[in-house]
């Protein structure tokens, strides 16, 4: 096999699927990338066993074949070498030699036989707006639960119907929903566990799709979900095992909610937090006669107190929250305004998006902190 | 300069047997099972320990050495019931009460001369109004430290009081066999008398950082304890005092090993029920719980697992508890010793959970309810049903669970 690729070309991709390649060296072909030359182009696939991404881009191909070499290795050098074509030509000891200017490296391969067969995505695929799906993810990501021993909450749930998309995801004291309508086509109602690790790629490959119409297709199969974007696959193995029933969680109503400034009541909560405990990131919110009051103290060291005007003449309210899943909230919404809905310290605390220009679903709920 | 009261009940269960059955005085009683039994003596009376049998002795080996001897199952409800009336009378003369067992208690009566006058008083009016109120007899060490009144107590026994005046401390413990130190063991005893040391007055004349490169903070404490200070562990800090507890666990160790599942299974419950009913009890909620394991060769396991939300709910622990205990048994392998302990411990749970909410308050309120029970009708009276196969026989030294002390199991 012998190609020649341009540097820019060939970093950008190998970049992308730094994420995806197997750090911890157990299954040493997994640290490598696979290296397809066919035609008028150069195909690169990276996975480790759960995630895969492989890209397409064009090359002049002199003679097609197959190899695998190490992708840290290959980037680390690459990236480094000046912005010109690239000659790599594999031996049959599975040797790689590149070529660049004056450059000349050899790095040793292996054969791509060991390399494991990804599955094919299969052929009906739904249309899903590109920045809807990304818009999702980042509404979702961060209440993701981290914990291995949980790992149906490891990821978020992705349900397609009726034209709209809907990504859940809860890490069993909050839960992030998010829904938009009109931006998949037709497809059968599906459900399935979207990994973290995925929505973390997506958002990388998503990130240089610009563009407001951009598509990306998007299909599942028993085990895997696939996403393509023009020249690029992400695959992804679904977690197995039941989603929580959100919807059971789901508040039906509250007995209160106010209106908030978005930036105001994050970076109130943002200073008031430098006086929570480290460990709980513990706030209490008192609402009362048209005041909300920010409070935080830390026993002997600190304390610190803020209140914001509001529109509230109910009962006197005190919960204590997590302040960090508050500002991960608060991060994540575009809107100027959000709603805060309530009804006691026990119950679980709800922030939406407020306004009537609010064109798709977005609820965030909270459970709150003894205190 | 603390007074402290450190107030022992003579051969308490000896004297609660003869409260029952009066014909027992001055015979040789043993409490703890039948002469033939497997298991220990709980209790002698003071014409039993006359012929060399002590608590912890089997009962076979008592049974050798005194064969006429009178010996009880005993009554362990009995004992707790005596041990509140006890500690209601103690409670007369001082709030500051911490019972460190069923039948010893330490108390503060720092600045209550003007109530209760000088110490020697003190302790004649406590003595009169145990016996009128329980008929019983105690022993009453009085000192600056809580553990020279338990030295002094031990030497007035039975039915004594011992005031060692503040400064004289050290001259009262010179002359004691190190083994009087509270702490100190047949190993440590050993380990003294490699190095010619008796005596405490013969510790007392080593420095500390000698001891410290010798025993590590052990010897540290050693040096302390044979001046008279309380020093190491339980020692430290004061008489009633709000320290929280880092941890709470429970062990126990089978009469024969065993490699029956349902039996450490059943084990494993009752023991973390025990400790999930004291986690309540001091309004903790754990984060981590510990499994520990030992089997018939003395290797010992231990596992550990972080929960994701702590609690104090039987339930969940038994669920952790149970997967550790999954994976850590071989199936056949024989087990000596069943341990479980929590940590990470929180006064408040914190973060309250969004999925399994409404299991773990319904559990709350069941808890709460079956606390409530146990608190009026006594520690047995509910119990999960999993653990009641246990063979765990009631550790009557314990201090039971009602009375303030020094937190047994705690450390």
């Amino acid at each position: 096999m012998e190609f020649t690729v341009s540097k820019a070309d060939l970093v950008r991709e190998l970049n992308l699927s730094q994420g995806v390649v197997e750090k911890k060296a157990t299954i040493p072909i997994l640290s490598n990338i696979l290296v397809e030359a066919s035609e008028d182009r150069l195909t690169l696939t990276a996975t480790d066993l759960e995630l895969g991404i492989r890209s397409v881009m064009p090359a002049k191909v002199r003679t097609a074949g197959t190899g695998t070499i190490p992708a840290k290795r290959l980037l680390d050098y690459v990236r480094l070498l000046p912005e010109s074509e690239i000659n790599i030509k594999f031996s049959d000891t599975h040797w790689a030699s590149l070529t660049c200017g004056r450059s000349r490296s050899r790095i040793a391969g292996m054969s791509r036989e060991s390399y494991p067969e990804l599955p094919e995505m299969p052929a009906t695929t739904v249309e899903v707006s590109l920045s809807a799906l990304t818009s999702l993810v980042q509404k979702t990501i961060f209440s993701i639960s981290n914990e291995d021993s949980r790992f149906t909450l490891n990821g978020a749930l992705l349900q397609v119907a009726e034209g709209g998309m809907t990504m859940v995801s809860t890490d069993g004291h909050r839960l992030a929903l998010a829904h938009q309508g009109g931006c998949a086509g037709d497809a059968a109602p599906s459900k399935a566990l979207l990994p973290k690790k995925a929505m973390v790629e997506l958002l990388k490959i998503s990130a240089e799709a610009g563009g407001e119409d951009v598509k990306i297709e998007y299909a599942a199969d028993d085990n895997h979900l696939f996403f393509r974007l023009g020249d690029r696959l992400l695959m992804s193995r679904k977690l197995t095992g039941n989603f929580p029933d959100y919807e059971r969680v789901l508040p039906r109503s509250h007995a209160h909610v106010i209106t908030l400034n978005r930036e105001e009541f994050r970076s109130t909560i943002e200073r008031v937090a430098q006086f929570a405990d480290e460990r709980t990131r513990a706030i209490k919110v008192r609402l009362a006669d048209n005041e909300a009051k920010i409070h935080s103290s830390l026993s002997e060291t600190g304390e610190s107190e803020e209140s914001l005007g509001i529109e509230y003449v109910g009962p006197t309210v005190e919960i204590g929250f997590n302040a960090q899943y508050l500002l991960e909230f608060l991060r994540a919404v575009p809107e100027a305004e959000i709603g805060f809905h309530f009804k006691d310290g026990q119950s679980a605390g709800e922030l939406r998006p407020a306004g009537d220009a609010v064109a798709y679903e977005y609820r965030y709920v909270v459970m709150p902190m003894r205190i | 300069m603390r007074t402290i009261f450190h107030v022992d009940m003579d051969a308490f269960f000896v004297s609660v047997e003869e409260l029952l059955d009066p014909s027992l005085k001055g015979k040789p009683v043993v409490v703890g099972g039948q002469a033939g039994e497997r298991g220990v003596v709980s209790a002698a009376s003071y014409a039993a320990r006359k012929f060399g049998i002590h608590s912890a002795l089997p009962l076979r080996t008592a049974a050798k050495l005194c064969p006429h001897a009178i010996f009880l199952d005993g009554h362990p409800k009995l004992y707790r019931e005596y041990s509140h009336r006890v500690h209601e009378v103690l409670m007369e003369f001082s709030p500051l009460v911490e019972m460190a067992s069923v039948d010893e208690a330490y108390m503060d009566l720092t600045g209550t001369e003007r109530l209760h006058g000088p110490p020697l008083k003190a302790a004649h009016a406590l003595h009169e109004r145990m016996k009128s109120k329980t008929g019983l007899n105690c022993s009453v060490g009085i000192a600056s430290s809580k553990m020279v009144a338990k030295v002094s107590s031990d030497q007035a026994k039975p039915n004594g009081v011992l005031w060692i005046q503040p400064g004289l401390e050290a001259d009262f413990l010179a002359p004691l066999d190190v083994r009087r130190i509270p702490g100190v063991g047949k190993v440590t005893e050993r380990h003294l008398a490699e190095l010619g040391i008796k005596k405490v007055g013969d510790l007392a004349r080593l420095d500390a950082p000698f001891l410290m490169r010798r025993f590590g903070q052990w010897g540290l404490a050693l040096a302390g304890k044979a001046r008279g200070a309380d020093a190491g562990a339980w020692f430290d800090g004061g008489i009633g005092g709000e320290d929280d507890p880092k941890s709470v666990s429970h062990e126990h160790t089978f009469s024969e090993d065993t490699s029956d599942a349902a039996r450490l299974d059943a084990t494993l419950v009752h023991l973390t029920e025990k400790v999930a009913r004291r986690l309540r009890e001091y309004s903790l909620h754990a984060r981590t719980v510990h499994l520990k394991l030992r089997n018939s060769a003395f290797e010992t396991l231990t596992r550990s697992h972080t929960l994701h939300q702590p609690t104090q709910v039987d339930q969940e622990l038994i669920e952790a508890a149970r997967a550790m205990f999954k994976a850590a048994w071989v199936a056949g392998r024989k087990v000596r010793l069943i341990g479980m302990g929590v940590s990470g411990l929180d006064t408040d749970a914190g973060q309250m959970g969004l999925l399994d909410s409404p299991r773990h308050e319904r559990a709350m309120k069941a808890l709460e309810a079956a606390d409530k029970l146990r608190k009026k009708f006594g520690e047995k009276t509910v119990a999960l049903a999993a653990g009641m196969a246990a063979d765990a026989p009631e550790r009557v030294h314990e201090n039971p669970a009602g009375l303030p002390g020094k937190r047994k199991g705690v450390d």
